[in-house]
């Protein structure tokens, strides 16, 4: 995947550099916002991670250009202004995620990956990962054939996993996502409803399907 | 501030000033007036009449000379009335009429107006002085007559009229000039008060208070508004500064184990597995030093008082909502979660800070309820409108002595010591409740005996479900 990645501390740019290169992506790296935007035009590049403070050009005001010239780029904005208002203000402004300072690098790839695969969920009504389906019109959920009895909430998680399959899915992810939480809380809670969920979709099947991720989050995979 | 000249510039003392001004425009004014309607109107009546009897005696003169004339000044001389005659000879010896000499005016050939004063014998024998006003002049072949009025009684009252005026003028302007100053020293009396305040506000001493009188006037409000404020301004402080102790004693240990970890990983021999958990424990406390940063960063933000977006919250389904997601952690931990949300609770607030104040209060209870207890999640509408939304629990619960002081921020009991968290979750809630215009009250829980259990009530106003679709 070609990353476009607009930041201005050089040091945090080579570091997520490092880590991008390593999850075998393509990573270009612009210094300021009026640079950031004019290799965002030209570049095509898959995914865009931005920086909210940027010398020449503010990361919500090339975003909005972006938009405005029809690109259609999934765009990460990072930013340490992450409070509800300031989440709104990069939302409104045209960035498909927004991601609070200070994160861990495994947050940060998770989410580039994810807003590449969904790029065009809204035009799924089925999802498939295995012999597990989802049918998002008449919201049933079927493994090998038979039918699960999901509750809403777990259905909307599964409905998030499935989504993001073969990829690692963060618990802040799933808060946000699911729960549309933004605080951390300090129980195991997201571990426990993974659980519950983890023993309607797999308990009664030979190959597992979700799986932990240490020290990061989940990953549906067949 | 020198009182002497300080008062001089002070508003109520030039208020005193043009109070003053306008005193004596309103006396001036009077006076004019009172001048015209009768001194002005006797004037112009004694002319005219004056002006008849002249032309009368000038003509009697005409038809039947000095004989007739000195007949006529007799007569009219011998009626009551108001007005003096006197007839003289060209040098001015008098001939006959009200005076035995002459009144000093002057006489030319032509007729002239004058206005004099006089003074003359009255029937008791007694001087008697008057002013008058008329024409004298010299008649055809030099004799000379003056015809004049009495001004008399009107004269004098209306002499004594503009006197008591100009009294009057004088005792208001130096009277509002003294009320002017009094009101001003009054006045920068309670405002020296307020500056002192502020004075020894601004020199540190943040328990000092303006004066309130109980007065219930504007300065008692001025005061109650400015005491207010340092209130505020009293708390801000004191919670910035015991943030900033508490953030360098409670970081000081994190910090130090995070010190300690890498310098042992770096002195150690080589070994990939213990290099690899010493990095991952350091990177654990590495986190819990960000959140707390982050919760501090929160909390200030939440107390200073920003403009946060503000909108609906069906309260109702966000705290079903938190039940629900709270529930099966609950379980899991073998410990009972029960909600008892009522339908309608409609609120005017900020959703995340919302979600997260009630959040807290779960997982504290969560925390600090040992395993099979109970915790119950209740929300109502009370009867004065607000929304009551009671997490209690069967754990220790809070000594009563300790329930004010755990809403601070960084405390933490000695008996939290053994469990993580920096002590800010209960703070929050309270900064979110002030934010809100509710309140966050502690009580006892759903133990058995009096002081066991903890219940956390937050109380938040509430906006009609109905009026707010």
């Amino acid at each position: 995947m070609r990353v476009l990645l607009v930041e201005d501390d050089a040091d945090m740019a080579a570091s997520l550099k490092a880590s991008l290169t390593a999850d075998e992506h393509d990573v270009e790296i612009a210094g300021d916002g009026e640079l950031g935007e004019s290799m965002a035009l030209n570049g095509g590049f898959d995914v865009i991670v931005l920086d909210r403070m940027l010398p020449k050009k503010i990361g919500t005001d090339v975003i909005k250009d972006l938009r405005e010239q029809g690109l259609s780029t999934p765009v990460l904005m990072l930013s340490a202004l992450h409070d509800e208002d300031h989440r709104v203000e990069g939302l409104e402004a045209g960035a498909n995620d927004y991601l609070g300072k200070p994160y861990s690098t495994r947050e940060l790839l998770a989410r580039v990956k994810a807003l590449w695969n969904g790029r065009d969920r809204d035009a799924q009504t089925r999802l498939q990962v295995g012999d597990l389906e989802m049918d998002l019109l008449a919201r049933t959920v079927k493994r090998g054939g038979k039918k699960l009895d999901l509750q809403p909430r777990e259905f909307r998680l599964l409905e998030y996993l499935m989504r993001n399959s073969g990829q690692t899915v963060t618990r802040k992810m799933l808060l946000e996502n699911v729960w549309d939480y933004h605080f951390d809380p300090q129980t195991n809670v997201i571990d426990v409803h993974i659980s519950r969920l983890r023993s309607k979709i797999d308990r009664d099947f030979g190959q597992s399907l979700l799986h932990t991720v240490r020290g990061s989050g989940y990953r549906l995979e067949a | 501030m020198r009182p002497s000249l300080a008062l001089l510039r002070t508003t109520t003392f030039r208020l005193a000033l043009v109070q003053a001004g306008i005193v004596l425009l309103f006396v001036v004014a009077l006076l004019i007036y009172l001048y015209v309607a009768t001194i002005g109107q006797l004037n112009a009546d004694s002319d005219v009449l004056a002006e008849q009897e002249y032309a009368a005696l000038e003509s009697a003169y005409g038809e039947g000379g000095m004989r007739r004339l000195n007949q006529e000044v007799v007569e009219r001389a011998a009626r009551q009335g108001p007005l003096l005659y006197v007839l003289a000879e060209s040098n001015g010896t008098v001939i006959t009429g009200d005076f035995p000499q002459l009144p000093t005016v002057p006489v030319g050939e032509a007729i002239e107006q004058v206005d004099f004063s006089f003074e003359r014998t009255d029937e008791g024998g007694g001087g008697e002085r008057g002013r008058a006003r008329g024409q004298v002049g010299r008649l055809l072949n030099g004799p000379i007559l003056l015809v004049a009025r009495d001004l008399g009684d009107t004269a004098l009252i209306a002499g004594r009229i503009t006197r008591a005026l100009w009294t009057v003028a004088a005792l208001g302007l130096i009277s509002s000039l003294a009320i002017g100053l009094i009101g001003a020293w009054l006045a920068s009396r309670r405002v020296e008060a307020l500056t002192n305040t502020t004075r020894d506000v601004m020199a540190g001493d943040l328990t000092r208070r303006a004066p309130v009188r109980g007065d219930d006037d504007e300065w008692d409000e001025l005061g109650h508004a400015i005491n207010a404020m340092l209130d505020r301004l009293e708390r801000l402080m004191h919670i910035s500064r015991t943030a900033g102790d508490a953030i360098a004693h409670d970081l000081r240990s994190p910090l130090t184990r995070f010190r300690h970890r890498l310098e042992s990983a770096l002195d150690a021999e080589p070994d990939t597995d213990a290099d690899r958990e010493a990095l991952r424990k350091a990177l654990e406390e590495a986190d819990r030093l960000l959140d707390m940063f982050a919760a501090v960063l929160k909390l200030a933000r939440v107390e200073s008082n920003p403009d946060w977006r503000f909108q609906r919250i069906d309260a109702t389904e966000q705290l079903r909502e938190l039940v629900d997601f709270y529930e099966p952690a609950a379980e899991e931990q073998g410990r009972t979660l029960r909600g008892e949300v009522a339908d309608g609770l409609v609120l005017n607030g900020e959703p995340g800070l919302f979600a997260q104040a009630v959040s807290n209060l779960i997982e504290n209870a969560l925390k600090y309820t040992p395993e099979g207890g109970r915790i119950e999640i209740r929300a109502v509408r009370r009867q004065d409108g607000r929304i009551e939304i009671t997490v209690s629990d069967d754990g220790p619960g809070i000594p009563l002595a300790d329930r004010e002081r755990v809403l601070e921020r960084f405390v933490r009991l000695e008996s939290a010591r053994s469990t993580p968290g920096a002590g800010l979750g209960l703070s929050l809630v309270a900064a979110v409740a002030r934010l809100h215009r509710g309140g966050l009250h502690l009580r006892d829980g759903l133990g058995d005996d009096n002081h066991r259990g903890l219940g956390a009530a937050l109380v938040l106003p509430a906006i009609d479900a109905a009026a707010a679709r």
